[in-house]
């Protein structure tokens, strides 16, 4: 019998404990009769349409900018690159709020300008939102895909005869449709698990009926539509992981050169987008700090907010080391280490209600911060784990046996070597699961301990009660965070298709 | 029973058999109890709060904290409904975690006294209460009543129909607040009184005609600017709209007996035994408290002799239905009707 590597028992519980919500969820529903009923197949409707029309906005938004983005040539460009990638960094639910409050009958746009909008509600208003937020993800998987086709081939085309618009689009896009599809792919999951869009746009998703349930209690009924959710994301996680980029040969990128006022049109073109994702809420959330102060709002709830997280990230990235230094080690290793990947995929809805339903059986973590930081890690683990992995992986196994041939126990060589130098992959670990952690909505509604505000709960309860210029503080100071993480992001090796540079990473 | 006598003076003594646990115990009123001779509050205490944030009723708890800086309270902020459900479910899971529960609507709190889960009060508190508004396991704190606001440039009285169930063949626009919980309150109501047909078809009809706003003050705001005639709102939202603009074109109007003119009372009750939870019902029912919400929240007090809100219309003529208040906790559904329909 081979001894198994030191990683693997405590990646073994890790793992273990990552698939323990569908276990309760699975248990709590089958006490439900109800499997399935005509509202059910509405809300099932609502979701599917949601994940259709936002695949198409993120793609009508997401390959044109990548193109732009990738090949267009011209001023201030990594400027433009930031600005329109900035919406992936913001939580949706910050432009559902603005945007519920700014437009239709009475929304601030009417009663600054007296000009009538149309109300951002229902269907079509959450799948505008979740566009705006979502189209990122295609942008960002397609440009890197993009960056790495030879332009000798458009060339070639160009020689024979073809448009420079014609050539993109029979060249260069085929070559980049399983990049555009795995960017969609993230949109869909993105708006199939978010919950606070749907909610303040009154949109009955999986998320939103999960959350009416647990609060009338029917925590198996909860349970039940939580497991539907699953399916349709483990379907969606699973057309994912078949999607790969096609191998490229290498070769120098296409560059475009537009005059003047063609890079102008262009930026203009992009405009609305950025107007509509950032400087809306942003305009929206002063105007209100200016008009009605900083009243109802308390510096403990940012202190929550951070205090939770930042327990989070150190308790992910505890947990994330020996997960990834078992996927390192061997087969076995890396099941583990794709078991834990699957909280990533799980709403923080569905997370919230087996926790919950966990609390009400193991008293002592009911309503206690722990619970709540238990259900952050399990979320987001794999952030923590991605990047502890790769800064590991990178590491000349070379030194290590190095330090063994010195004489340095397992043990020390692993203090000494390994670990200080995978601590900056420790550190942006922590900081991207601190930071999601800030944001996290729904499962700190559910879990959070009595009394325990927090930014975006804060804004929750703001939202319910209408009290919307108290949203102000709590807005901007999410905005600002998610900024810092956006930084964190393009500049941190955890998401390497997620890249400012120009070279080909894939 | 003498329905008509409800308002007089919030005698209520037609509601007396019909809220949940109907105190047959009639003490003689005391008046109310001043801050000043109430003890100090002293120790921990969790409060499950069934509104939102930024009510008046923050305030009210803000005070009481200043006064008794060796309280320790701590407050879960939620729906009222959504609470009582917890509590329930908590107390199922042999888990408590509330020491008090102040309910906006009396549906809930008839989910919870139900459950056997609230401790009984001593009769000095209950004593303290308006007859008829007396229970032995929780308080009434506040009441209010379901209004018709009306444009007063745009409808006379006359043409208001003194059925709700009337509303929806008129062709009068009206503003509503499908998402708001007292509307969704009083759907129940109508739903239990008419039944689920009836009700479809006025949700349906009204529907035809109506403007939705995210909450009853936009409802009465909407009707003041004129963008509908009429709405259904809970009767504050007026008076306190027409306290900050007293040539506000907006008055009430009220339904005769149907869920249009239907009563509901917020209420506090213990979840644990000892005497902090029942010390600190005290202070809610005090002169100031109660005073304070009448004056500035307009809502209804319920402690015996202290004054009605400013601006209250002559409510003599009100005739509010008479139901059992604890049947509007099935919210589902309602919901679910709000929903099929597409109001929602």
């Amino acid at each position: 019998m081979t001894k198994w590597p030191k990683p693997y028992p405590p990646a073994f519980l890790i793992a273990l404990l990552a698939i323990l919500p569908v276990g309760v969820l699975v248990s709590l529903a089958s006490d439900s009769a109800q499997l399935f009923d005509t509202h059910n197949l509405r809300v099932l409707g609502n979701t599917l349409a949601l994940v259709v029309l936002t695949i198409i906005g993120s793609v009508i938004m997401g390959v044109p900018l990548a193109v732009f983005t990738a090949y267009v040539q011209g001023p201030f460009k990594k400027l433009w690159l930031i600005l329109l990638a900035a919406p992936l960094a913001l939580p949706s639910y910050i432009g559902a709020f603005a945007m519920y409050f700014s437009f239709g009958r009475g929304g601030e746009i009417e009663t600054l300008t007296g000009i009538p909008t149309p109300p951002v509600s229902g269907l079509w208003g959450t799948a505008l939102i979740m566009s705006l937020y979502t189209y990122p993800f295609v942008m960002m998987t397609t440009r890197a895909s993009l960056l790495s086709q030879d332009a000798s081939l458009v060339n070639a085309s160009r020689l024979l005869g073809l448009s420079l618009w014609r050539s993109l689009w029979r060249v260069v896009l085929p070559r980049a449709t399983n990049s555009i599809a795995a960017g969609a792919l993230l949109a869909a999951l993105y708006a199939l698990s978010d919950f606070g869009t749907p909610a303040i746009m009154g949109l009955d998703t999986f998320t939103r009926v999960i959350f009416v349930e647990y609060n009338a209690f029917g925590l198996s009924q909860a349970a039940m539509l939580s497991l539907q959710l699953m399916v349709i994301v483990g379907l969606v996680l699973f057309l994912e992981s078949r999607v790969s980029g096609a191998k490229e040969r290498p070769g120098r990128h296409l560059t475009l050169w537009p005059s003047h006022w063609q890079y102008f049109a262009m930026l203009l073109s992009a405009l609305p987008i950025v107007l509509m994702a950032i400087v809306l809420p942003m305009a929206v959330f002063t105007l209100w700090l200016v008009r009605e102060g900083t009243g109802g709002f308390e510096l403990s709830y940012a202190w929550n907010s951070a205090y939770a997280s930042f327990l989070a990230a150190i308790v992910a990235v505890i947990c994330a080391i020996p997960v990834a230094h078992a996927a390192i080690a061997g087969k076995a290793g890396r099941l583990m280490e794709r078991i834990t990947y699957f909280g990533f995929g799980v709403p923080g809805i569905v997370m919230g209600t087996a926790l919950v339903y966990l609390g009400l059986q193991l008293p002592f973590l009911y309503q206690t911060l722990g619970l709540l930081v238990v259900a952050y890690v399990l979320r987001f683990i794999p952030l923590a784990v991605g990047s502890v992995r790769t800064t590991a992986e990178n590491l000349d196994s070379g030194m290590v046996k190095a330090a063994r041939v010195l004489g340095a126990s397992p043990r020390e060589a692993f203090m000494r070597i390994t670990l200080p130098l995978s601590l900056r992959g420790m550190v942006a670990g922590a900081a991207l699961v601190f930071l999601e952690a800030m944001r996290e909505l729904p499962a700190t509604l559910m879990l959070g301990p009595t009394g325990f505000e927090t930014l975006a709960t804060y804004m929750w309860r703001v939202y319910e009660a209408g009290y919307f210029g108290r949203a102000a503080v709590p807005g901007l100071l999410l905005v600002v965070l998610s900024g810092l993480g956006l930084i964190l992001m393009l500049s941190g090796e955890s998401r390497a298709e997620f890249t400012l540079s120009e070279d080909e990473r894939r | 029973m003498q329905r008509r006598t409800f308002l007089r003076g919030v005698g209520a003594a037609g509601l007396l058999g019909t809220l949940p646990l109907a105190s047959q115990l009639s003490f003689a009123a005391t008046g109310p109890v001043s801050v000043n001779q109430l003890p100090k509050l002293e120790g921990d205490l969790t409060l499950y709060l069934g509104r939102g944030e930024g009510g008046l009723y923050e305030k009210v708890l803000d005070a009481i904290k200043a006064r008794n800086p060796k309280l320790n309270l701590k407050i879960r902020r939620g729906g009222t409904a959504a609470l009582a459900n917890t509590i329930v479910a908590e107390a199922k899971a042999g888990v408590r975690r509330a020491d008090l529960f102040w309910a906006v609507d009396s549906g809930s709190v008839g989910m919870v006294t139900d459950q056997g889960l609230a401790q009984p009060l001593p009769s000095d508190i209950t004593s303290l209460l308006k007859p008829g508004f007396q229970y032995p396991r929780w308080s009434p704190v506040t009441g209010r009543i379901r209004t018709l606001p009306y444009n007063t440039q745009r409808v006379q009285p006359s043409q208001i129909p003194d059925s709700i169930m009337a509303l929806a063949d008129s062709d009068l626009a009206i503003g509503w607040a499908p998402a708001y919980a007292s509307f969704q309150s009083f759907v129940t109501a109508m739903r239990i009184m008419e039944g689920e047909k009836a009700t479809k078809d006025w949700l349906r009809g009204v529907d035809r005609n109506a403007k939705k706003y995210a909450g009853e003050l936009g409802v009465v705001m909407g009707v003041e600017r004129g963008e509908v005639d009429l709405g259904f709102a809970n009767h504050y939202y007026t008076l306190r709209l027409k306290a900050g603009k007293p040539d506000a074109n907006v008055d009430l109007a009220f339904t005769n007996n149907d869920a249009g003119c239907l009563v509901n009372a917020s209420g506090i009750m213990a979840l644990r035994e000892g005497d902090l939870p029942v010390n600190f019902i005290r202070y809610l029912l005090t002169e100031e408290v109660q005073s304070y919400l009448a004056s500035e929240a307009y809502e209804i007090p319920l402690v015996d002799k202290v004054a009605m809100p400013p601006g209250l219309p002559p409510l003599e003529s009100v005739n509010p239905p008479e139901l059992d208040l604890r049947k509007l906790a099935d919210l589902r559904p309602t919901l679910n009707m709000m929903r099929d329909i597409g109001v929602l």
